[in-house]
């Protein structure tokens, strides 16, 4: 974007971040509840340790506060659109698992779909409003889960939820430093990029 | 030959007299008291089951010559007892620090390694000039679900011992309580305080991690606190006080999203405005003179007559008797 934002613009990506914060803040209030909720209904213990799980986005990162704010989107895309993935697949697992025995994990796990989805719809806006366009969707499916025991599908999923609570956590300060108006929360790309 | 000798609380200790045979005739001394042939075997000084107060110079002189054969200090002390340690944010994002001391102090000087291991990482904790027993670490990752392991190693000349916490990045996030916190009457407002604050200075970017409020008060003569949370900004306004009573304030902070709250802020006192005193004497005459005509006083709207908790200061008893006047004339007039 070579140009000066115009003032709707800038409103309308001030509404997206306020939304957005308030948004992450009640996914991971939720995603701690669903927490507790599948570590119980799944038999497991809540401090196991669990090894980065493959496909899962790690919202660690090193050097955060150097990050632009394109770089701040992209990231953040990628992660909710990988846990749309993710969560869905945990969701038809469970529900095959379990069928309708277990009525509110499902309910759970689907109302944080639900918010994972509307997270990533407003970080697609928040990357068009830049005239960056959100990138398309990758094409590979997720993993197959068909190679994992249910006990491993188990964890698998344990590690999926809990990188999606610290994820929670990081994009409500992404979205925040993506507000504050100093130079090193610019979302322009390089002054020779035209739309 | 001088040195330092450690030894533990209650252990019986021998010293021998450098290379003095043992039957050689000398003298010992404790900080330059002769010490009583009775604690000698030979030229061995035996003290048994010591304790701190026999901690000191120890020296020897032979027999005849007064010369010094041997000196040593003995330290009397104890092997450390596992150190209590704490580590906490209260810079988040930029880092935190760990703090520790022995839960009962060994007397004799002790060493503390601290390690601290991220994942299959080792991180230097630089240790701080003050205080002593604290050392310092920056974050290099962010947002990680990687636990961090912090192992102190506690070690003096008479053992050692160590103790290990493991936590995640979020669960040692705690501010720094608010700083400034002033509570002031709101004028013409007799049930108002306005009370406001600041964030802790520690706390190095409030913009992007912003903290949230906890506010309590209290009128001084009751135990029981009113609670008021706040998502946002720095300052409240308590709107249900008690008319004069004196309240004593405090507020604490918390990241909106990790970690615990902080200590309570410095307590701050206030008394909501209340409306200056009539002029009392004048109203009392009036009243006693003229006894067929209605009295004029009229007490404030948020007091009640004679009811001297919600009258300030010295007033209170002139108020009462004033109305018992009154009530007096109209007693006098209908009888």
């Amino acid at each position: 974007m070579a140009a000066a934002d115009s003032p709707s613009d800038a409103l309308r990506r001030r509404d997206l971040c306020s939304r957005g914060i308030r948004l992450a803040g009640k996914m991971r209030s939720d995603v701690v509840d669903l927490l507790d909720t599948y570590v119980e209904r799944q038999g497991l213990d809540a401090s196991a340790s669990v090894a980065a799980v493959e496909g899962v986005p790690a919202a660690a990162t090193e050097h955060w506060d150097e990050q632009t704010g394109t770089q701040r989107l992209l990231e953040n895309l990628a992660a909710y659109r990988a846990f749309r993935t993710l969560l869905a697949q945990m969701l038809e697992d469970q529900q095959e698992q379990l069928g309708e025995a277990d009525a509110a994990l499902g309910q759970a796990l689907a109302a944080v779909l639900l918010q994972v989805s509307a997270f990533a719809y407003h970080l697609e806006e928040l990357l068009r409003l830049e005239s960056l366009g959100p990138p398309s969707e990758e094409a590979a499916g997720p993993t197959s889960l068909s190679d994992l025991s249910l006990f491993e599908r188990k964890l698998r999923g344990l590690g999926v939820l809990r990188e999606l609570a610290q994820w929670a956590v990081r994009s409500a300060r992404d979205l925040r430093q993506l507000t504050k108006p100093s130079p090193g929360t610019s979302l322009a790309p390089s002054p020779a990029e035209s739309p | 030959d001088s040195h330092i000798q450690y030894e533990r609380v209650g252990a019986d200790v021998t010293m021998k007299c450098g290379s003095m045979d043992w039957d050689a005739a000398v003298t010992w001394t404790a900080n330059g008291t002769d010490i009583d042939e009775s604690h000698l075997n030979g030229s061995y000084l035996i003290l048994k089951n010591v304790d701190l107060t026999q901690s000191g110079q120890y020296s020897c002189y032979e027999g005849s010559s007064w010369h010094l054969k041997y000196q040593t200090y003995l330290r009397v002390g104890t092997p450390p007892k596992e150190p209590v340690l704490m580590c906490r944010s209260n810079n988040y994002p930029k880092g935190f620090y760990c703090s520790w001391h022995l839960p009962t102090p060994t007397y004799i000087p002790n060493s503390f390694n601290i390690s601290v291991i991220h994942g299959t990482r080792e991180m230097v904790c630089e240790k701080d000039v003050f205080p002593k027993n604290r050392c310092h670490i920056r974050y290099l990752q962010l947002f990680s679900t990687v636990k961090y392991k912090v192992t102190l190693t506690v070690t003096n000349p008479l053992g050692k011992n160590s103790t290990t916490l493991t936590f995640d990045e979020f669960a040692i996030v705690k501010p720094d309580p608010p700083e400034s916190v002033v509570a002031k009457p709101v004028p013409s407002n007799p049930r108002r305080l306005e009370v406001s604050w600041q964030n802790p200075s520690s706390w190095p970017d409030p913009e992007s991690f912003p903290l949230k409020f906890f506010l309590r008060y209290r009128p001084l003569i009751l135990d029981q606190w009113q609670h008021v949370e706040l998502s946002d900004g720095t300052s409240h306004t308590i709107t249900d006080a008690y008319a004069g009573k004196e309240y004593i304030i405090q507020v604490a902070a918390k990241d909106n999203d990790i970690g615990t709250w902080s200590d309570w802020s410095v307590a701050v006192h206030a008394t909501p405005w209340t409306e200056e005193p009539k002029h009392l004497t004048t109203e009392a005459q009036v009243t006693e003179t003229t006894s067929a005509s209605t009295s004029s006083f009229m007490p404030p709207p948020t007091t009640k007559i004679c009811d001297k908790g919600a009258v300030v200061g010295s007033g209170a008893v002139a108020v009462c008797w004033t109305a018992g006047l009154v009530l007096a004339a109209y007693g006098v007039l209908f009888i």
